[in-house]
């Protein structure tokens, strides 16, 4: 059962400073980013120093300081998706939302980020959006996606590998 | 199910379940990994299931979601017994077919059945495909039959026969540890360092307390087998962290696995819980006076967290900075208490060599390299997934045999391995065998396993910028060679991919590269400058094109290129325009188009989508062509 | 009841306490290594890698850091040879090209016989030594200031980027910080770095000097040197 509030997140884990990660983690992935707040709460719950959680917040990529945008586009940057010209694709990405990776646009509606490797190297160039995988994207389908999410309410179906 | 008391209730167990499968006339086997997932493999599995029910099958048919079969680029993959039939690009769509066709009637669906693309044939079984003929699949063997979620599948094709071996004989630590280390088996993460030795150590080293942790952090870019493993077989891993704890007299185990890696987190806590269950993991294991328990720990992105300390400091809820490893984690680890961390290969390699025995698995692989290893084999290749083999098979085999050749016609020019740690071995070197020695004489390393091949479209220049990169987004900062150093060649590489390089700049980097290798804290930072090395020992000729005459030779680095319409192929449909994000082709229909070298970015969208090839790529001083596309 | 363990440093027998670091004991024992992460009352942590020396263990030598590596009974080690001074030369190069605007800093550079820096300057005022976060961790227990961030952007900063109410501006950290002297010719202006090299008498020390001993040089006061124990501007 996935927890939906702090109070839910910390059951179990009081004075337990080693799970400051865990903790992290399931704030991340309920609330989107960790803020000011959030870390003191932890702070004075997990008996962690406050610029321990501040430090250990900044120092890994899975958590955010600050809220992302409503979708958040994950470009791989692996060797494998890097040989195929991923890179190309965070590029067309940047210029056309007109952000730098980390970045949200200025309408709220996305984020853009890369990340080191998925593990899923065969089907490269790979994009991420809210746990779906787009595989072998090339920049039409990446200008497609874009325009889906920005016209879309609803969620977006994976595209199908073509045959 | 209730809990197990004793080894021979597991073999009870095994012997039941066995039984009940016996009425079982086909198995349906769909691969649920990671890669087939994102192929939609997931409604595969819904529609044959719903079409079994249709049929009346289900007490007949066993349908299976499995690991991953390592075929990726295939996906959605399923396996047909008996048969060994082999169908790729599943689509839920083809479900009535499959069911009527193949399950009831025997008959091959040929639109299914995979192509050779070298020979063109058709190939009904897996044993036919190329790919998996030159393989030798010990450690993968059950990723196509396993469900990864049922300890039962585990159970029944043998599982746990290594524990309830070693808990009926009560071998002792020494026993195991010479097995272990008679069978020379070497670390599969990247050090290769023996594991018997490994073992030895920690198991003399003082105190009661002791861990033993599995690194599912493989962070190289472009390596996934250790993903295949955990999501597809975490028993197997499991049962190799059991038989290493009981040998050290450790009574907590964790598996650390990255972020990045939701459904092997996710696998994992599944086969916890389930031995949990069983009473496989907890007090007194199958009634004996052994007593273990495994955590799931999820690393935070970051790939320094793969080497031991910082690993060890992240478990503890820290940053991931590793520290001094002048005592070693085997004495002073997690929690400062004496720690084995092993790769996910290698504790997978565990039971089989406890069940068959050393000289099983030394009769396979090279005098200093035993056993098989599992590479990802990805690229600028036609068959691109995960392959097994044994030690000591050349390069060349892995890249032509398993992996087909070039695509496109193109010239195969180099194969990195080993990820950041590795380096780049060109054609000539092909010949060179799989082995941990050999590949660190020359230059490279098998590392984790991880191949990415790479051809004449790759420019090598560029090649060891995006490792010095990726190196800087993920070095930790703390030492100055590292932080500082690899800041700087990056630097000057940077330079020499923009035009600016000086040849004295080829010195300076080979300087700095032994300075960061010689001093830097960790092995993230020690082994930074190998791509920059090898590359320059193997690949001068492309630097040196770089610096004396600003050319890129592959046409990759964009500040030395141009990109420019060829009037004779141009037919003015204005796509190119019309995908061009910086507005720099300019046209009128059906004329010729122009593109304004001012505002191209060369971002190669327009090239991916002209149709008629003429959208070239120049270099900047000279008028040769290369192919475009 | 101290114990002693007999070491080897550049060809010396030392009788060393045990459980003190290679680097105490040479720099009690009068030989020089060139260190700036190191202070005296603080946890060592291995960050400048300005310390390497190298331990031979079994006919092998390895490069480490003698402010991580402790005293053992039997131990030899070189803090001089011709591969650990080029080494340190080129960390004291890429420490001098960040962050020239300091006396401590280029003070470093002489004292390891950078002679030209190749690389182009850059005008930092933080090397990250870490000086600052353990006084405040170690000696206060203020914890006010920390490490933040990671790789290129990892830099020393208060919570959340303002001084907590419970930092009492002790000012030990500006103190103990190498970047607050500035050079003896005044503070560097952007875009006008340069290596300074006017202590010319302590060149020697890099080069020439009998093997092991320490001058009690100028050079020590620039970054806080060992010997200068208890003696903070």
């Amino acid at each position: 059962m996935q927890p939906q509030t702090l109070e839910q997140i910390l059951e179990g884990r009081r004075s337990q400073p080693n799970q400051l990660i865990e903790v992290l983690q399931d704030i991340q992935r309920t609330f989107g980013y960790i803020s000011q707040n959030a870390m003191r709460t932890i702070s004075r719950n997990l008996g962690v120093p406050l610029i321990e959680v501040y430090r250990v917040a900044s120092f890994y990529k899975a958590f955010r300081l600050k809220p992302s945008g409503k979708y958040v586009l994950t470009f791989c940057t692996g060797t494998a998706c890097h040989v195929r010209n991923a890179n190309l694709l965070l590029d067309q990405a940047t210029s056309y939302l007109g952000v730098q990776p980390g970045e949200v646009t200025t309408d709220g509606q996305f984020s853009v980020e890369h990340v080191n490797c998925l593990g899923a190297c065969a089907l490269g160039p790979i994009v991420t959006e809210d746990g779906s995988y787009h595989h072998h994207m090339t920049p039409a389908k990446l200008r497609k996606l874009i325009e889906t999410l920005r016209n879309q309410k609803t969620e977006v179906k994976q595209y199908a590998q073509t045959k | 199910m209730p809990k197990l008391n004793s080894a021979r209730e597991l073999e009870h167990l095994r012997e039941r379940l066995r039984q009940q499968r016996q009425d079982i006339t086909t198995t349906v086997m769909v691969c649920g990994g990671t890669g087939c997932q994102a192929s939609n493999s997931r409604s595969v599995v819904d529609a044959i299931r719903a079409e079994l029910t249709r049929q009346g099958l289900e007490q007949k048919v066993w349908l299976c979601v499995t690991g991953c079969h390592g075929f990726c680029e295939q996906g959605p993959v399923m396996v047909i017994e008996p048969g060994n039939i082999f169908y790729c690009h599943v689509s839920p769509e083809d479900a009535f077919e499959i069911v009527y066709q193949t399950v009831m009637k025997g008959e091959l669906i040929e639109r299914l059945l995979y192509t050779d693309p070298v020979s063109g044939k058709k190939c009904r079984t897996e044993t036919e495909i190329p790919f998996y003929e030159a393989q030798d699949r010990q450690i993968l063997s059950q990723n196509r039959m396993v469900d990864p979620c049922s300890i039962e599948d585990y159970i029944v094709a043998g599982g746990y026969t290594a524990l309830t071996r070693v808990l009926n004989h009560n071998l002792t630590p020494d026993r195991i540890i010479k097995e272990i280390e008679e069978s020379r088996l070497r670390g599969r993460g990247g050090g290769g360092f023996p594991t018997g030795r490994k073992w030895q150590e920690c198991c003399e080293a003082p105190g009661d307390e002791k861990y033993v942790i599995c690194n599912a952090d493989e962070g190289d870019p472009g390596a996934y087998m250790d993903r295949c493993l955990l999501e597809g077989n975490p028993h197997l891993v499991l049962e190799g962290m059991m038989l290493g704890a009981r040998t050290i007299g450790a009574r907590k185990g964790y598996i650390y696995v990255r972020n990045e890696y939701p459904l092997a987190v996710k696998h994992s806590r599944t086969a916890v819980e389930q031995a949990r269950e069983l009473g496989l993991l907890g007090n007194n294991i199958l009634g004996s006076s052994f007593s273990f328990d495994v955590d799931i720990a999820r690393g935070g992105g970051a790939f320094v967290c793969g080497e031991s300390t910082a690993l060890m400091a992240s478990v503890e809820g820290k940053v991931g900075e590793p520290r001094a490893k002048d005592v070693h984690t085997v004495v002073d680890g997690l929690y400062h208490k004496p720690t084995t961390l092993n790769n996910v290969e290698t504790w997978a390699n565990i039971p089989s060599i406890i069940s068959n025995g050393s000289s099983w698995f030394a009769s396979k692989g090279t005098k200093g390299s035993k056993g098989t290893k599992i590479l990802a084999l990805t690229g600028r290749i036609k068959n691109t997934g995960l392959v097994e083999v044994a030690m000591g098979m050349p390069i060349h085999e892995v890249v032509f045999n398993i992996g087909g050749g070039a695509v496109d016609g193109k010239l195969i020019k180099a194969v990195q391995i080993g990820g950041p740690s590795g380096g780049c071995l060109p054609v000539e070197k092909f010949n060179l065998p799989i082995d941990f020695d050999i590949l660190a004489e020359a230059g490279s390393m098998v590392g984790s396993g991880g191949m990415v091949v790479m051809d004449e479209g790759s420019c090598m220049v560029d090649v060891a910028k995006y490792f010095l990169k990726f190196l800087q987004d993920e070095s930790c900062g703390k030492c100055v060679p590292c932080r500082l150093g690899i800041d700087r060649m990056l630097e000057i590489i940077t330079d020499i991919t923009e035009g600016r390089g000086k040849l004295e700049q080829l010195d300076l980097l080979e300087e700095l590269a032994e300075t960061v290798s010689e001093t830097a804290l960790c092995g993230l930072g020690k082994t930074a400058p190998n791509p920059v090395l090898t590359t320059l020992r193997y690949f001068r000729q492309e630097y040196e094109a770089h610096i004396n005459e600003r050319r890129c030779p592959s046409g990759v680095c964009k500040a030395l290129i141009t990109y420019r319409i060829d009037p004779d192929k141009c037919t003015g449909c204005g796509v190119c325009l019309r995908g061009c994000v910086h507005g720099a082709i300019t046209g009128e229909k059906n004329q010729q188009h122009v593109i304004d070298v001012h505002l191209c970015q060369k971002c190669g969208i327009c090239r991916s989508e002209c149709k008629f090839d003429a959208i070239q790529v120049v270099s900047e001083n000279e008028v040769s062509r290369c192919s475009s596309t | 009841m101290q114990q002693y363990v007999n070491v080897t440093i550049d060809g010396a027998k030392i009788h060393a306490i045990k459980g003190t670091s290679v680097l105490d004991t040479a720099i009690e024992y009068g030989i020089c290594i060139p260190h700036l992460c190191h202070v005296p009352f603080l946890s060592d942590i291995g960050a400048c890698r300005l310390c390497i020396v190298e331990n031979v263990v079994n006919g092998r030598s390895k490069v480490t850091t003698s402010c991580t590596l402790n005293v053992e009974e039997g131990m030899v080690i070189w803090t001089n040879t011709d591969k650990i001074r080029k080494l340190r030369r080129n960390l004291a190069e890429l420490l001098v090209a960040q962050a020239p605007n300091s006396r401590a800093i280029q003070d470093i550079a002489v004292r390891c016989g950078v002679k030209e820096v190749r690389y182009p300057f850059r005008n930092e005022d933080c090397v990250l030594c870490g000086r600052c976060v353990r006084v405040c961790e170690e000696i206060w227990q203020a914890r006010a200031k920390g490490f933040v961030g990671r790789g290129k952007n990892r830099r020393v900063d208060y919570v959340f980027g303002v001084r907590p109410d419970f930092c009492k501006q002790c000012e030990a950290c500006i103190q103990i910080c190498p970047m607050t002297i500035p050079p003896c010719d005044g503070p560097i202006k952007d875009g006008e770095e340069y290596l300074c090299g006017k202590c010319e008498a302590q060149l020697m020390i890099a080069e020439e000097m009998p093997l092991g001993s320490c001058s009690w040089c100028k050079l020590g006061e620039g970054f806080g040197c060992g010997r200068y124990v208890g003696v903070l501007r």
